[in-house]
């Protein structure tokens, strides 16, 4: 059985929305990356998503593209954030995912980088653009799967129904929506139309659903926590990190506590 | 249309937000492109507004220095704003106008798609946003300068490499967030389908218009038609004229920049390799990683990391041959076409200018060839006057820049 099913039965039994937190691979750099993920689980984070950095990374705003440039001027390759997930997987029970580019992928080559990231403990792998459509050329979702890796769908507001029956029908572990019709970066509030279309996604799929971009505290996650089953927060912890690198780990044990449980 | 495959390349490699959105003007697109009166209004326009048709020049007194084959100019940089992009501008424009879009989002390199975009929504009622790396802010300023006079907001990228790919990447995350008033348009034959197709459809007139008019001076076709290929879109406009022909040779030329090594050139087909970055799947300057290396020219427009992916398609069947030109080179072709032409080649349009003039002596003379003169060198009066070290420019740009108006 995938970790991430596992988890997914563990949240039902708990009756509780998981939570998964980001990290961009080499950002500040490795270790801290390995330190940060560490101190994730501990303070009660379900999954992690790591981000390997690419150069022109086009879902993202400017809080996790000044990370990837971070962590590629520090030479970190995609061999690197293999090596990490490696390392992590090892130490770390809960399921972890890579989050990447495509084009990363693919100059790695697409059946080793499946093949490496499952030996090295990947359960799924979310990739923003390769939709369903290039499937038959690129043969992202059957490669993963073949390894063993959940490929995880990415839905948006603006997808139709159509669009949505078509990816449910490929999906594997969670359906992972973006909470609006944007780029990743935290934001103030929740847009009050993410609740009705996250309703109709619950509407037409079995899978359980993930939401994130702008979830950025504990009232975002509260306010959806009965229309999804995992909360995805990225760009909120990497300002985290950004405040002050010297104090981040402390910081960051509180704040991903203060995105579980009432203060 | 397919789903804008050209072999293995091309594609549409964006994420979910902008399926639906690719979707709908791609239904838009085939719809205009059967309307009899959008064919009209495309047509009144370029007439009317941009001024084509752009005449085909004989190029007699270089010709005869060169003593080869017949050199023809197809002058693009009459155009309305310098350049070739209004011709798709207009073209998008009107496609911005069926849709009811209210906002126009560019990017550009050179600043003359930026220009050209800016011009349209002027004159279409539109607002404009035009995305333009900070290093080619600092080095086209002209061109922000004009821009900004016709209404258009022009917002610096610092992120990356701070060049066209950057400003591309930006304005297309503008576009995801803003989707439902705004109208993208892209300024090359580059990106997600539909839109190197819908640009090149745009610019095939430019192939139209050349081929009829060396008919008519020559009663034949030409051994070659050379274009400078940035994203592609004034190559694929004036080469679609001369595809189908096998005796006609149709040359690329990218920028060789400074030299060989990466980062020092933008010439995708010595040293790029297969990606898929920007929506699109095509050849690419990058590492091993995948990461988009840094690219170089003294022609912004040319100093791109990937090219269109209908080129890459026609390069791969041997029905486009690429080369390059230095700097350097294009520098020289500058000069050349200046003092023997009076004509002032963009930058961009020096280095096909620059092959033309090595690949002249080695043909016949009773030959001729097309050198897409894409766009006009004014915009290149800063870079070009301190290349060739005019210090007396320089006397005039300090005495200029302690004027009041901008001290104030
Ligand atoms: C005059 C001129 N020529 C060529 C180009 C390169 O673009 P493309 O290869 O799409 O024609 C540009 C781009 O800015 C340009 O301004």
């Amino acid at each position: 059985m995938n970790k991430i099913d596992k988890k997914i039965l563990e949240l039902k039994d708990q009756g509780r929305m998981g939570l998964m937190t980001h990290l961009v691979v080499g950002f500040p750099s490795i270790e801290k990356t390995i330190s940060y993920a560490k101190i994730m689980e501990d303070s009660g984070a379900d999954f992690i998503e790591l981000q390997i950095p690419f150069s022109d990374p086009i879902v993202d705003g400017p809080t996790i593209m000044n990370a990837c440039d971070v962590a590629l001027s520090n030479g970190t390759k995609v061999s690197n954030a293999i090596e990490t997930m490696k390392i992590l997987s090892n130490e770390l029970s809960i399921p972890l995912l890579f989050m990447a580019y495509y084009n990363n992928l693919f100059k790695y080559g697409l059946e080793r980088f499946c093949k490496d990231s499952r030996t090295a403990g990947a359960s799924g792998l979310i990739v923003p653009d390769i939709p369903i459509e290039e499937e038959p050329n690129e043969h992202f979702i059957k490669t993963a799967e073949k390894n063993n890796l959940y490929p995880i769908r990415v839905l948006s507001p603006a997808s139709t129904l159509e669009r949505m029956r078509k990816n449910s029908r490929v999906a594997k572990g969670f359906i992972y929506c973006t909470a609006r019709q944007g780029i990743t970066g935290v934001r103030n509030r929740i847009d009050p139309k993410t609740v009705s279309y996250l309703n109709s996604v619950k509407r037409e799929i079995n899978v359980p659903i993930a939401v994130g971009f702008g979830i950025s505290g504990r009232e975002h996650i509260l306010s959806l926590s009965k229309h999804a089953d995992i909360a995805v927060v990225g760009s909120a912890i990497i300002n985290v990190i950004n405040k002050d690198y010297s104090k981040a780990e402390a910081k960051m044990a509180e704040f991903v506590r203060s995105l579980l449980f009432d203060t | 249309m397919s789903k804008g495959h050209f072999g293995k390349f091309g594609g549409r490699y964006v994420p979910e937000m902008l399926i639906p959105a690719l979707e709908e003007l791609e239904k838009e697109y085939l719809g205009a492109k059967a309307d009899k009166n959008f064919k009209n209004e495309f047509n009144h326009h370029l007439r009317n507004f941009a001024g084509r048709p752009t005449p085909l020049t004989f190029a007699r007194n270089l010709t005869e220095k060169l003593g080869g084959a017949k050199i023809y100019l197809k002058n693009e940089g009459l155009n309305h704003t310098g350049a070739h992009k209004i011709t798709h501008c207009i073209g998008h424009a009107l496609m911005a106008k069926r849709m009811g879009k209210k906002k126009i989002i560019a990017e550009t390199g050179a600043g003359q798609h930026g220009l050209a975009s800016a011009a349209v929504a002027a004159k279409f009622g539109f607002s404009c946003k035009v995305y333009m790396g900070a290093t080619d802010v600092e080095r086209q300023r002209p061109n922000v300068f004009w821009m900004e006079r016709l209404g258009a907001e022009v917002i610096p990228v610092s992120f990356g490499s701070k060049t066209l790919k950057d400003a591309v990447n930006a304005a297309i995350k503008d576009w995801i967030e803003n989707v439902e008033d705004s109208y993208y348009l892209l300024g090359s034959v580059v990106g997600p389908h539909p839109y190197p197709t819908m640009t090149r459809d745009f610019q095939s007139v430019v192939g139209k218009e050349a081929r009829k008019q060396i008919l008519k001076e020559e009663g034949r076709l030409p051994k070659r038609v050379i274009a400078c290929v940035g994203g592609g879109s004034n190559a694929m406009g004036i080469f679609s004229g001369f595809l189908k022909e096998k005796n006609v040779k149709l040359i690329g030329v990218e920028a060789g920049g400074t030299g060989n090594a990466a980062g020092e050139h933008s010439s995708r087909f010595n040293g790029g390799s297969l990606g898929i970055v920007e929506g699109y799947k095509s050849i690419f300057l990058q590492d091993d990683d995948g990461q988009l290396q840094k690219t170089h020219s003294i022609a912004a427009g040319l100093d791109y990391a990937g090219v269109g992916p209908e080129l890459s398609y026609l390069q791969s069947k041997g029905k486009i041959l690429f080369a390059s030109a230095t700097d350097s080179e294009a520098l020289n072709a500058f000069e050349l076409l200046s003092k023997y032409e009076g004509i002032f080649p963009a930058l961009e349009s020096s280095h096909a200018l620059a092959y033309a003039i090595r690949e002249a002596p080695k043909l016949d003379k009773e030959d001729s060839i097309i050198v897409n003169i894409s766009g006009r060198g004014d915009k290149d009066l800063f870079i070009v006057a301190n290349a060739l070290k005019d210090k007396q420019f320089g006397d005039f740009l300090k005495a200029e820049s302690s004027k009041d108006g901008y001290n104030e």
